[in-house]
């Protein structure tokens, strides 16, 4: 799964299904969020952090998984991190989407079972989730800001809100 | 030879040639219910990679409107009718025999036009399908969303992205009198919907 780090010539970087991205202020990350979760993890003193684009919950082991399962995303953004001389103490999360897209979820509940497993990895690796943009059955686009570790949410039809 | 020793390119090929014969079937419903209007094509039928999927059917942060269903089967697949805000009010004032209206909002009844074309074109195109690949398909009843394309393509390959990094994706153009339409439909089967397509042409 392809990472980018450090957002170069545009001063926004979409982040695709199962890919990570890391960015230092001023630059920011985005990303559209359907039943994906998106998982921002910032560093305030440093003013950089990351944006994983989390497309299903268990890696169940395999290697090089990178941000595409929720169990594998928490990691490998925290090693993209710290290559960029970021640990985790002090670093805050937080989580957007999850939404159940299709009526009554079709045979994969998969919103809600990607929010369960980004929570879990969070837990495990003692990162605080300090903000929340959940279910529902909408899209969202999102947009991370690396100099305040703000996101925006936007959905169809609703005013854009920051986390 | 068994689908697992073709070249890649030609089990693509293999599997455009069934879909271009039920994006046949399709296009003939929905000449029959657009009174000769609209025709439909095979765009193409190809392997993207998970992460590059948004950017290269462009489907960007657009807002659209769009007509999902889901097969209710044991092998499962989404198929997505998608609009831009102009194409599909233009369809369904056509439909209605009125002309495009000025309220932003969509009416119950401009959305049951819009719904029960995705359902005579999904209807088609599923039939045609399951008597190529000789397995029930059942599609859901058909629904309205208007949303960022890209968020409601993710659910749809969910089940693809289970087994691989690789995602197949059949995208159908649309023409009214030979002109190209900004509409699509996207067609995502699971894995075992494709070994299904597969194996059918090996038969």
């Amino acid at each position: 799964m392809t990472t980018s780090t450090m957002a170069e010539a545009p001063s926004v970087t979409q982040v695709g299904m199962g890919q990570a991205a890391v960015a230092q202020n001023p630059k920011r990350l985005s990303a559209v969020l359907g039943s994906c979760v998106g998982v921002t993890l910032f560093h305030p003193r440093l003013q950089l952090g990351a944006l994983s684009h989390v497309v299903l919950p268990e890696s169940h082991g395999k290697v090089g998984a990178g941000a595409k399962f929720a169990d594998s995303a928490v990691p490998h953004m925290l090693a993209l991190l710290e290559k960029h001389g970021a640990f985790p103490t002090g670093m805050v999360a937080k989580i957007m989407g999850g939404s159940c897209m299709f009526g009554n979820g079709g045979p994969l509940q998969i919103g809600e079972a990607n929010i369960k497993a980004v929570t879990l990895a969070l837990e495990a690796a003692g990162i605080r989730i300090v903000g929340r943009d959940l279910g529902g059955s909408c899209g969202r686009r999102i947009h991370f800001d690396a100099a305040t570790g703000m996101v925006t949410v936007e959905s169809a039809g609703l005013p854009p809100r920051t986390i | 030879m068994t689908s697992l020793e073709c070249p890649e390119k030609q089990r693509l090929d293999i599997l455009r040639e069934l879909l271009a014969s039920a994006t046949h079937d399709a296009s003939a419903a929905m000449c029959r219910w657009t009174d000769g209007l609209i025709t439909l094509s095979l765009d193409e039928g190809r392997e993207i990679p998970l992460e590059d999927v948004t950017a290269e059917l462009n489907l960007g942060d657009e807002l659209l409107t769009m007509i999902v269903l889901s097969m209710e089967s044991d092998i499962g697949g989404e198929m997505i009718l998608t609009f831009d805000e102009l194409n599909g009010r233009q369809l369904a004032a056509s439909l209605l025999g009125r002309p495009v209206g000025n309220d932003p909002r969509w009416s119950e009844l401009e959305k049951s036009a819009l719904t029960e074309t995705g359902n005579i074109l999904g209807c088609a195109y599923v039939n045609a399908i399951t008597r190529l690949i000789d397995h029930e398909l059942v599609p859901s009843a058909p629904y309205f969303i208007q949303d960022f394309g890209a968020s409601v393509l993710q659910q749809a390959l969910a089940a693809q992205a289970l087994t691989s990094d690789q995602v197949l994706i059949c995208r159908t153009g649309f023409h009214k009198q030979g002109a190209e339409l900004n509409w699509h439909v996207l067609f995502v089967p699971t894995a075992a919907l494709r070994q299904s397509m597969e194996n059918a042409l090996h038969r």
